[in-house]
C-alpha cells in the first residue's frame, strides 16, 4: 500500500482498475464487431465496387446531348462517393470551318448548360470543373477527354423531340456507348417522365446561373 | 380523385449494435444508482455477497433473454415468449407482473432522478421538503406522460450519447476509485465485522436484484433491431457482462473505500463510507454521486457531473417504463391477454394514449403510496405499526423487486417450455449445458441453466416476500386483481378462459424471420420444419 497525499494506491486496487477497465473495453469492442451475414456481405462488395466506378465522373453536352437533367444525378454520386466530376461541352465543328472557328450561339448554349451545372453543384458543395471544346468529331471528344482523365463513368443523357415516336438514343450516344473503355450511363426519359428535373427547375438553374 | 393507398407500416429496423445496448443501459444501467445505496443499508458487510449472489442469477436471466429475443425478435418481450412456451394465462401473469414492474420504473426513478438533482439543489431533499420532493416527482411522472401521448420520445441517439457518457464515466469512477481510494484491509474489515444477520442479507439480496432490472428492453427494441439474431446475443452479453462487472466492482469498492474527506456521525465517531446508508433513505437515493464524490482529486469534479448525469440516466429509465408500459399493454392486446382498449390510438397524436395514461396514472397511485408517510406524520405511525415502517423507496423497491422476480421467474418457464414445444427454431444463441433428449418424437436440448436461474429467481421472489412486509402485500394483490381482470375479459369475449387461444406459430416464426432480415435463419426453419414432417409421416405410415 502506498500513501500519496490523500490517496491511497494498492496492488490489489490496481489490479481491480484493469479488470474493469479491460472487461468493459474489450467486452465493448467485441459487441461493436458483429460478424457479417452474407447479405451484408454482398452488400459491401457491391458498395466497394460502385466507389471504383463513379471515382471520375464526366458529364458529356453537346448539341445532340442533353444532358441537363444528368447533372443532379451526377452531383449527388460525386457527393457521396467524393468523385471527381467534370461538365464537358463538345461544340462539334462542321467540315466547312476552320477547327477553331468562332460559333457564338453554340458557345452561349454551352456557357449555360455548364452554368447550371456548376449552379447544381455548387448548391450540393461539390467541386465541379467544367470545359468547353470544339471538336470534328462529338464521339471522339468525348471518348479522348475520358481517356485523359482516366474517367470511370460518362454520364449521358438524352431527350424524346416531339414527334420522335423511334428510339430515344442519337447515333453520337450509341458509338460512344460502343467505343467507350469505361462504363457509360445514360438517362432516358419516358414518355410522359421527367427524368430528376423539372422543365422549370431546369429553367430556374439556368436562369440561376 | 385518385386516392392513394399505403401499405401497414412496419416498425423500421434501424437500431444498431450500439443502439440495442443503450436501450438496455438506460433502462438496466441506471438500477445501481437506485440499488447500491439500498443494498448497503440492507445487507452492510456482505453487499458485495447480495450483488454476487444477485448477480449470478441475472447472468443466467439475461442468457435466457438473449437466447429468446434472438430467437424470437418481436416486440412483446417476456410476456410473448411466455405466452408461447406456457399458453396464454401465464403470458398474461407474466405481463401483468412486468407491467407492475413498468409502473413501478416510472415512479422508482423520476423519484431517485429528483434524489440524485437534491445533491446539487438541497431544496429537493425529500426528508427535508417532502412535499417539494412529491411535487417534483410527480411533476416528472405528469411530464412523460404528456411527452410521451404527444408523441415525444428520446431518440435512440439521445439514448446512445447518454449510455456512453455513463460507460466511461462509471468506469473513470471505478478505475480511479479502486486505484487511489481503495484499501483491502477495510473491505476485509467490513466483511468481517459487520456481517449481517440471514433476514437482513436475504433483504440485501433480493434488493440487490432490482440492480440487475430491465433486459426486458433489449428484447422489446429486437423488432427493431438490425439482423436481431446476430446483433441481440452480443448486446444482451455486453450488457450483462458490463453491469455485472459495474454492480459487483460498486459494492466492493463501497465497502473498502477511503473516504477522501472523513465521514462523522453525531457524535463526532468516524464512519466507513458504506455506514451512510443505514436509516438513511435521503442518501440511499443517490450513492454513486456519494461514492464519486469520495474519489480522491477526481470526485471534486465528479460531485458536480455525476449528480447530474446520474439524474439524466435516471429518468430515460423512467421513461422507459412510461412507453415500455404502453408497448407491453399493446403486445398483450393484440394478444387477447387485455382488451382492445389499450390498443387505442390518439386519433392527432398517433400514440396509445389510452394505455399511458392508465398506467401512468398507476405510476402516481403508487407515488401517492410511498409519499405519503414523509407527507403526513399521522399516516408515518400507521406504516411502522403495520409495515415496519417501510416508505418512500423501500415500498418502491419491494414491489419492483417482486415485478422482477415473478417475470423472470415465468420467463425460465416459458424457456423450458419452448424448448420442449418449439425445437424447430433455429436458435443463433443458446444457453450453455443443455441435455439432450427425445420430447413428443422431436430431438429437443434440455437446458440446466434455465432450471438453476429459476431456482435462483424463484428464492430471491421467497426472499422477497419473507423480507418485504409491502411487497408481499401488495405483490400478489396487484397478480390476484389482474388474473380476475383477466378472467372475465376472456369469458366475456368468449374466448377459453384457462385455455390458450389456437394460433398458427410456424406461419408466425416465418414471417418474424422474415421481417427481422434474418433470412438464412427463415430457410433452415422451412428446411426444419419440412424434415420434420418428412419424418413423421414416415413414422406414421410405418414404413
Amino acid at each position: 500500500m502506498i500513501t500519496f497525499g490523500s490517496a491511497h494506491v494498492s496492488i490489489a486496487g490496481i489490479l481491480a482498475a484493469l479488470v474493469i477497465a479491460g472487461g468493459v473495453g474489450s467486452t465493448l469492442y467485441w459487441m461493436l464487431h458483429p460478424p457479417q451475414s452474407y447479405v451484408q456481405q454482398i452488400a459491401k462488395k457491391a458498395e466497394s465496387e460502385l466507389a471504383q466506378m463513379v471515382g471520375s465522373l464526366i458529364v458529356a453536352f453537346s448539341p445532340e446531348i442533353d444532358s441537363s437533367h444528368m447533372v443532379a444525378l451526377a452531383v449527388k454520386l460525386a457527393r457521396g462517393e467524393k468523385s471527381e466530376l467534370l461538365a464537358l461541352y463538345v461544340i462539334e465543328v462542321p467540315y466547312t470551318l476552320p477547327p477553331d472557328a468562332a460559333m457564338p450561339a453554340e458557345e452561349r448554349i454551352a456557357l449555360d448548360a455548364l452554368g447550371a451545372a456548376e449552379t447544381i453543384a455548387g448548391k450540393n458543395n461539390v467541386a465541379i470543373r467544367t470545359e468547353t471544346i470544339k471538336a470534328r468529331s462529338t464521339k471522339q471528344a468525348v471518348l479522348d477527354v475520358a481517356k485523359r482523365e482516366k474517367a470511370n463513368l460518362i454520364m449521358l443523357g438524352s431527350f424524346r423531340e416531339g414527334k420522335y415516336s423511334g428510339a430515344p438514343l442519337s447515333r453520337i450516344i450509341e458509338e460512344i456507348s460502343a467505343d467507350a473503355k469505361c462504363d457509360v450511363l445514360i438517362g432516358v426519359e419516358g414518355k410522359h417522365g421527367t427524368l430528376l428535373l423539372t422543365e422549370e427547375s431546369l429553367q430556374s438553374a439556368a436562369q440561376t446561373a | 380523385m385518385q386516392k392513394k393507398t399505403r401499405a401497414n407500416p412496419e416498425l423500421r429496423r434501424s437500431v444498431t449494435p450500439w443502439g440495442s445496448f443503450s436501450w438496455g443501459y438506460s433502462d438496466v444501467g441506471a438500477d445501481i444508482f437506485v440499488g447500491l445505496g439500498l443494498v448497503l443499508a440492507a445487507a452492510a458487510g456482505a453487499s458485495n455477497v447480495a450483488f454476487l449472489f444477485a448477480g449470478v442469477v441475472y447472468v443466467c436471466i439475461g442468457l435466457a433473454y438473449t437466447e429468446l429475443a434472438a430467437t424470437y425478435p418481436v416486440a412483446g418481450g417476456g410476456q410473448y415468449f411466455v405466452m408461447r412456451g406456457l399458453g396464454d394465462i401465464f403470458g398474461f401473469i407474466a405481463g401483468w407482473a412486468v407491467l407492475l414492474d413498468f409502473t413501478i420504473d416510472v415512479t422508482l426513478f423520476a423519484w431517485t432522478s429528483v434524489d440524485y438533482s437534491s445533491q446539487l439543489l438541497p431544496s429537493l431533499t425529500n426528508s427535508v421538503h417532502p412535499w417539494v420532493h412529491f411535487v417534483a416527482v410527480f411533476a416528472l411522472v405528469a411530464g412523460l406522460c404528456l411527452l410521451n401521448v404527444i408523441g415525444v420520445r428520446e431518440s435512440t441517439a439521445f439514448n446512445g450519447v447518454v449510455s456512453a457518457l455513463d460507460v466511461l464515466s462509471e468506469s473513470l469512477i471505478l478505475c480511479l476509485g479502486f486505484l487511489f481510494a481503495f484499501k483491502p484491509a477495510l473491505l476485509i474489515h467490513a466483511m468481517q465485522f459487520n456481517w449481517p444477520s440471514p433476514y437482513q442479507l436475504m433483504l440485501g439480496t433480493s434488493l440487490a436484484i432490482i440492480s440487475f432490472v430491465g433486459l426486458e428492453s433489449i428484447s422489446q427494441a429486437a423488432q427493431e433491431t438490425q439482423r436481431p439474431a446476430s446483433v441481440i446475443p452480443r448486446t444482451s452479453v455486453s450488457l450483462i457482462l458490463t453491469i455485472l462487472i459495474f454492480a459487483l466492482a460498486y459494492s466492493n469498492l463501497a465497502l473498502g473505500l477511503q473516504p477522501w474527506h472523513p465521514i462523522t456521525d453525531a457524535s463526532g465517531h468516524h464512519l466507513a463510507f458504506w455506514q451512510i446508508f443505514t436509516n438513511n433513505s435521503d442518501n440511499q437515493g443517490k450513492a454513486v454521486a456519494l461514492l464519486a464524490a469520495q474519489v480522491p482529486y477526481y470526485g471534486a469534479l465528479a460531485a458536480l457531473y455525476v449528480p447530474v448525469l446520474g439524474a439524466i440516466l435516471l429518468l430515460i429509465s423512467s421513461n422507459s417504463g412510461v412507453f415500455g408500459s404502453s408497448r407491453i399493454a399493446y403486445a398483450m392486446s393484440s394478444s387477447n391477454l387485455l382488451p382492445a382498449l389499450f390498443q387505442g390510438v390518439h386519433r392527432r397524436f398517433r400514440t396509445p394514449a389510452v394505455s399511458i395514461i392508465f398506467f401512468s396514472s398507476i405510476a402516481v397511485i403508487e407515488l401517492i403510496f410511498a409519499a405519503i408517510p414523509g407527507l403526513f406524520p399521522a399516516a408515518a405511525s400507521f406504516y411502522s405499526r403495520f409495515f415496519r415502517g417501510e416508505n418512500g423507496l423501500d415500498f418502491l423497491a419491494d414491489l419492483y423487486a417482486f415485478g422482477a422476480a415473478t417475470s423472470y421467474s415465468f420467463v425460465f418457464l416459458g424457456l423450458i417450455g419452448l424448448r420442449l414445444t418449439d425445437p424447430l427454431s433455429p436458435r443463433k444463441f443458446k444457453i450453455p449445458l443443455n441435455v439432450g433428449m427425445r420430447f413428443r418424437g422431436e430431438r429437443v436440448e434440455f437446458p440446466i441453466v434455465a432450471v438453476i436461474g429459476f431456482i435462483g429467481i424463484f428464492s430471491i421472489l421467497l426472499f422477497t416476500l419473507r423480507t418485504h412486509v409491502l411487497g408481499r402485500i401488495f405483490g400478489p394483490s396487484w397478480l390476484l386483481l389482474g388474473l380476475l381482470f383477466y378472467l372475465a375479459y376472456r369469458r366475456y369475449r368468449r374466448l377459453p378462459v384457462l385455455q390458450s387461444v389456437q394460433r398458427d406459430w410456424r406461419n408466425d416464426q416465418t414471417e418474424i424471420l422474415r421481417r427481422s432480415g434474418e433470412l438464412e435463419l427463415m430457410d433452415e426453419y422451412l428446411a426444419n420444419l419440412k424434415a420434420s414432417d418428412r419424418r413423421r409421416a414416415t413414422e406414421g405410415s410405418g414404413v
